[in-house]
């Protein structure tokens, strides 16, 4: 699956990686709200949080601090912070 | 013996960035972390079983405070009702603790019956009945001239050994204070010789504690060795890792090596030990403020096992820079897996190097120049 740019795309993708490296059975990236709250809702751990983080900073190459990821508690909130990554690596590279 | 080891990279070389992937790559990593990360839903609460213990030790940790005070619950239909609501909370694994969980065997069995995952902290004088399938950690605090001297019991080690020798569950908790470095290699030759496993833990001071059990620089530097040198002379019955030795030896403790993640520093509650864990009085009462493995530990003294057990495997992330430093956390993982929850086997350590706590402020010249 394309990692793709746009926020739309990240969120597609976020959503796949959580479903591959958590083995979610009975949703798939299209279906995956992603404003669910994934400790509440999906039953998500931090040491599951952090392995996503990982998958992530890797595929995307960018920065993700430990004080961050835990905050990031659904699909939105991860794909923003992806976002806001890649247009600061972006500026960085043009700057 | 292991050579000391820091994964930083220094000054002239060029800093290679490894990738998660990357350090996944190698087959050995893979197939621990893929063993080890099927245990990611453990979620743990603990519990003071009752005020009463048969022994009275120098430095124990449940004796200080308000929580000794306070009056017992010793209803079975109250302990099932409140196993019940921990796992509706999501918790799936308890430590039966203070004072002594040995004495109260009815709630210990309803808490097994409720939790099939656990382990009871005991002082190992009275056994525990094998219906109660937990693990069962069973302390020991040097020989037993010194276990007369510090906790007023006699012949300590041959009745432990006696209660719990041949049982899968036992696994023996050598504490190192200040005073007992040197007798844990007569201990640890006494339990290998009859199959008992054993693990390390540390000292750790209780709040206002001025005895002479507290730990200096000199005798964490003595512990880490002989840890190291157990854990060479006796393969096969040591459940322990150079980095185990590295987390709890350390001259700083674990609060400011891992950042402690239990609700007592760690005001967070969006997710993890911050947000599930909590700590039950033998009243069945519990206070976020207070909650952590060992409550009325000095926390800048905290090198405590059931402690690193939680804080280091909690920080994944900053362990996966390279693959050394990875592999030492698989192996600080895989050996609480192995002292802490029933059936899981210890693999073999993968990095027997000493790999410096990573993002340390201090590491480097400075812990090298105090070890």
């Amino acid at each position: 699956m394309p990692i793709g740019t746009n926020i739309e795309e990240i969120i597609l993708h976020v959503a796949h990686v959580m479903i591959e490296e958590l083995k979610l059975e009975g949703v798939t990236p299209e279906t995956f709200d992603p404003d669910l709250d994934l400790v509440d809702e999906v039953g998500i751990d931090s040491m599951d949080l952090a392995t996503v983080a990982l998958v992530l900073r890797d595929e995307y190459g960018i920065r993700i601090d430990e004080d961050d990821y835990p905050k990031l508690i659904n699909i939105r909130l991860i794909s923003e912070y992806i976002d806001n990554r890649l247009k600061e690596k972006l500026q960085s590279a043009v700057g | 013996m292991a050579s000391t080891k820091s994964t930083a990279p220094g000054p002239f070389s060029p800093e290679k960035i490894w990738k998660f992937s990357d350090i996944l790559s190698d087959p050995e990593i893979r197939s621990r972390w893929e063993t080890v990360r099927k245990y990611f839903f453990l979620r743990e609460s603990t519990f003071d079983m009752t005020n009463r213990c048969n022994i009275r030790c120098d430095g124990c940790y449940y004796y200080e405070g308000d929580k000794q005070f306070v009056r017992e619950n010793r209803n079975p239909d109250d302990w099932r009702k409140l196993m019940r609501a921990e796992k509706s909370r999501g918790i799936t694994y308890v430590v039966l603790a203070g004072a002594e969980p040995s004495l109260v065997p009815d709630l210990c069995q309803v808490c097994f019956q409720e939790m099939p995952l656990g382990t009871i902290a005991t002082n190992g004088l009275k056994f525990i009945p094998a219906s109660i399938n937990y693990r069962i950690h069973i302390s020991v605090w040097g020989n037993d001239e010194t276990s007369l001297s510090t906790r007023n019991a006699k012949d300590m080690l041959i009745r432990q050994v006696e209660n719990y020798k041949g049982d899968p569950r036992a696994v023996f908790v050598y504490t190192f204070t200040r005073e007992n470095i040197d007798q844990a290699r007569e201990v640890a030759e006494i339990l290998a010789a009859r199959g008992c496993r054993l693990t390390f833990n540390m000292f750790s001071a209780p709040v206002g504690y001025g005895g002479p059990l507290r730990h200096t620089p000199a005798s964490l530097l003595r512990t880490r060795k002989t840890m190291i040198d157990l854990l060479a002379a006796y393969p096969d019955h040591v459940l322990f890792s150079c980095y185990n030795a590295v987390a709890h030896t350390h001259p700083s403790g674990l609060h400011d090596l891992y950042s402690c993640s239990y609700p007592r520093k760690n005001p967070s509650t969006d997710i993890g030990l911050g947000r599930s864990f909590r700590q039950y009085r033998a009243d069945l009462a519990w206070d976020r403020s207070a909650a952590c493995c060992v409550p009325d530990t000095d926390c800048v003294e905290c090198r405590h096992y059931a402690a690193g057990s939680a804080v280091v495997t909690a920080r994944m992330f900053r362990h996966a820079t390279d693959p050394e430093t990875f592999k030492s956390w698989l192996d600080y993982v895989d050996t609480y897996l192995a002292v802490w929850v029933m059936g899981y086997a210890k693999g073999k350590n993968l990095c027997n190097d000493l790999v410096d706590p990573p993002g340390l402020q201090t590491s480097g010249s400075q812990e090298k120049e105090f070890f």
